[in-house]
């Protein structure tokens, strides 16, 4: 790969942003004397991973709905339900933590399906459609909890190790698995490049043989159980399934995809640029705190960040012709 | 291009990975001489009112130690998770001590118990996460002081009619508070409670629910809130009429006391509002000296407020305000 074949790549805006973002913290945050590196240490990474983790496996499904031309705002509501169902099957029904989580996985299934029936069907616009499925899910899980909370942390103990890796890198790998995976799918499978066409020309993806409706049935399921999983690993990591969990989410989770190259008139848009976006935003959470006074600049300065990558983004764009 | 991007990141995760074991070695010990001490000190949120108090406290006190810096920060609004991963960074940043006021105290016990093992001093204030190791909270005894709203409530009514209780689910200290008010108010047969509003630290809900419940309840004979997000605003209040409604509530900041002289608000409790941020820095700063506090709870008392000691108040407050 040359470096002008690297220019063109999709992603690359992204990845300059989060690399200048990290050596900006770096330098900015440089201890005095004998101090360790107060951002720029292994654990913090791990951290930003592990919470930019929480929004990018949804980011992921909200990525590829968004290049079918679609918008979900269920997935913060989805993350709640489903780590609520899954939480309490374990905690107060005794459950197997396996079929508890895969419960909850199954949760975001059902809704996807929901979702796309009132789309595909019902012909909702997916802003309404899935307005009203936020509301559902969300409504469900305070019905199920009634305020209360279901404490999973102390049935699993201090030290779950899965498959004898620390707690704190479930997210993460699902994440980076997930992204990879479905980097693959929608690039090289023609399932992928339909997501695209639909995105891109409705009717002519019709008109080209495609089968819409199945692919749009497939991008909002898909969007529910990517949801599903950061609650289900939401639950696992935090310790609680609680309903207000993630409230607003789905904004963040938008944002990342459009950061990542997604555009919201569908057709363009990347699911690895998705996660990227994510830790562009894991990133700003972490680091500006640390910077005295910062804090109330926090929402700011990521209005600015959207703002700024999607132009330059545009910008990249039209150079490519 | 994946495989680009894919590299990228597995370099990330490759930094993120390797060295994880030197953090431990590094974490305990005094700092240096001459070097400064940053304490993250978090509130619930970034847009509950009082804690702008806290804030003046706590950087007020680390002015005068001269080497101490605040690290303020908290959710923009009281999102539980957020909470959660500022107070792991302060852990991975290396903060020298950690003042917090819990949203929910059991969500965030492990980790605070974390930032201890890995040697930063924890204390709690406002908002007690009492199942953790944290060496000291600073706060209202919010049992008693929920005892004393009941109380209050009770002489008001003439121990008989209907309350309503405002509160937010979920927060330790303010079930504290409503288990209070509700054995108090247990001791009046003639005191009917007619629901308990959860208004989710929210301002604006709270003011809908105030007037909605005084339309549903027109002979309710007060409201009573375990947090100040009824006086918190001007309107929150307007839909009650005085003369046949109390208002006890928590928390005096303005425009509380206002609504206390208007006669719109008939008692009001204050609490150290400075004290949780100055408290805070002090105890963190004498842990740090190796002075461990004297007690894990200490208790800052409140302030009962009512018409006829408000001026007082008020002035002693602009004392504080000012820094004399």
């Amino acid at each position: 790969m040359n470096l002008k074949k690297i220019w063109e790549v999709r992603e690359f805006s992204t990845v300059v942003i989060l690399a200048l973002e990290i050596l900006f913290f770096t330098w900015y945050l440089w201890p005095d004397g004998s101090r360790s590196h107060p951002f720029f240490n292994a654990p913090n990474f791990v951290l930003i991973f592990k919470y930019s983790a929480i929004y990018g496996i949804a980011a992921v499904g909200a990525a590829i709905v968004i290049i079918s031309g679609g918008i979900d705002l269920a997935p913060g509501a989805v993350m709640a339900l489903s780590g609520v169902v899954a939480s309490q099957l374990f905690v107060e029904r005794g459950w197997g933590l396996g079929t508890s989580m895969t419960t909850g996985v199954l949760v975001g299934l059902v809704s996807g399906l929901v979702t796309s029936v009132l789309v595909v069907v019902v012909k909702l616009p997916p802003f309404i459609a899935t307005l009203g499925v936020m509301g559902i899910t969300r409504g469900l899980a305070f019905i199920i909890t009634e305020g209360r909370y279901f404490d999973v942390s102390s049935q699993l103990l201090g030290g779950w190790r899965p498959f004898g890796l620390p707690a704190d890198w479930v997210a993460p790998i699902i994440m980076i698995l997930l992204a990879l995976v479905f980097q693959f799918l929608m690039t090289t499978f023609q399932w992928g490049r339909a997501v695209f066409s639909v995105g891109g020309n409705e009717t002519a993806a019709l008109f080209s043989g495609i089968a819409v409706n199945r692919i749009k049935t497939s991008v909002y399921v898909i969007s529910g159980v990517l949801a599903a999983v950061s609650g289900v690993v939401l639950v696992l990591v935090q310790g609680q399934g609680k309903a207000d969990l993630a409230t607003g989410y789905e904004l963040d989770i938008i944002a990342s995809a459009v950061v990542g190259g997604a555009s919201l008139a569908g057709g363009r848009g990347s699911v690895i640029g998705a996660v990227l976006g994510t830790l562009i935003f894991g990133v700003l959470r972490n680091a500006l705190p640390q910077i005295p006074g910062a804090t109330f600049y926090d929402r700011l300065i990521v209005g600015l960040v959207v703002i700024v990558i999607v132009v330059v983004d545009q910008l990249l764009l039209k150079k490519r012709g | 291009m994946h495989k680009f991007v894919g590299v990228a990141l597995a370099a990330m995760l490759a930094i993120a990975g390797c060295g994880g074991s030197k953090e431990q070695a590094s974490s305990t010990g005094a700092p240096a001489k001459g070097q400064r001490l940053r304490f993250a000190v978090i509130p619930k949120a970034l847009s509950i009112p009082v804690f702008n108090y806290a804030k003046l406290g706590a950087e007020r006190q680390a002015k005068e130690y001269g080497n101490v810096d605040i690290l303020w920060n908290a959710p923009a609004d009281a999102d539980q998770l957020k909470q959660k991963e500022i107070l792991e960074s302060a852990i991975t940043q290396r903060v020298d001590g950690i003042a917090i006021s819990a949203l929910n105290g059991d969500f965030l016990t492990d980790t605070i118990n974390k930032a201890i093992d890995a040697g930063i001093p924890v204390v709690t204030w406002d908002s007690d996460a009492p199942k953790s190791k944290r060496y000291a909270f600073y706060g209202v005894d919010d049992f008693a002081s929920g005892k004393i709203m009941g109380e209050e409530t009770i002489r008001l009514l003439d121990g008989k009619g209907k309350v309503a209780i405002i509160t937010s689910v979920g927060a330790t200290n303010l079930q504290r508070r409503l288990d209070g008010v509700r054995e108090a108010l247990a001791k009046a047969p003639g005191i009917q409670i007619v629901e308990v509003f959860d208004i989710k630290e929210d301002v604006v809900r709270c003011a809908e629910l105030i007037a909605t419940g005084t339309k549903r309840y027109p002979d309710l004979g007060a409201w009573v809130s375990v947090g100040g997000w009824p006086v918190f605003t001007r309107n929150a209040t307007a839909s009650i009429d005085a003369s046949k409604t109390k208002v006890i509530s928590f928390d005096t900041i303005q425009p509380a006391l206002d609504l206390l002289r208007e006669g719109k608000v008939t008692v009001l409790l204050g609490q150290k509002y400075f004290g949780w941020g100055s408290e805070s820095v002090k105890l963190l700063y004498d842990i740090k000296a190796g002075k461990m506090p004297s007690q894990q709870i200490i208790d800052s008392g409140v302030d009962v407020v009512t018409k006829d000691n408000v001026d007082d108040y008020a002035t002693k407050w602009k004392k504080m305000e000012a820094g004399s």
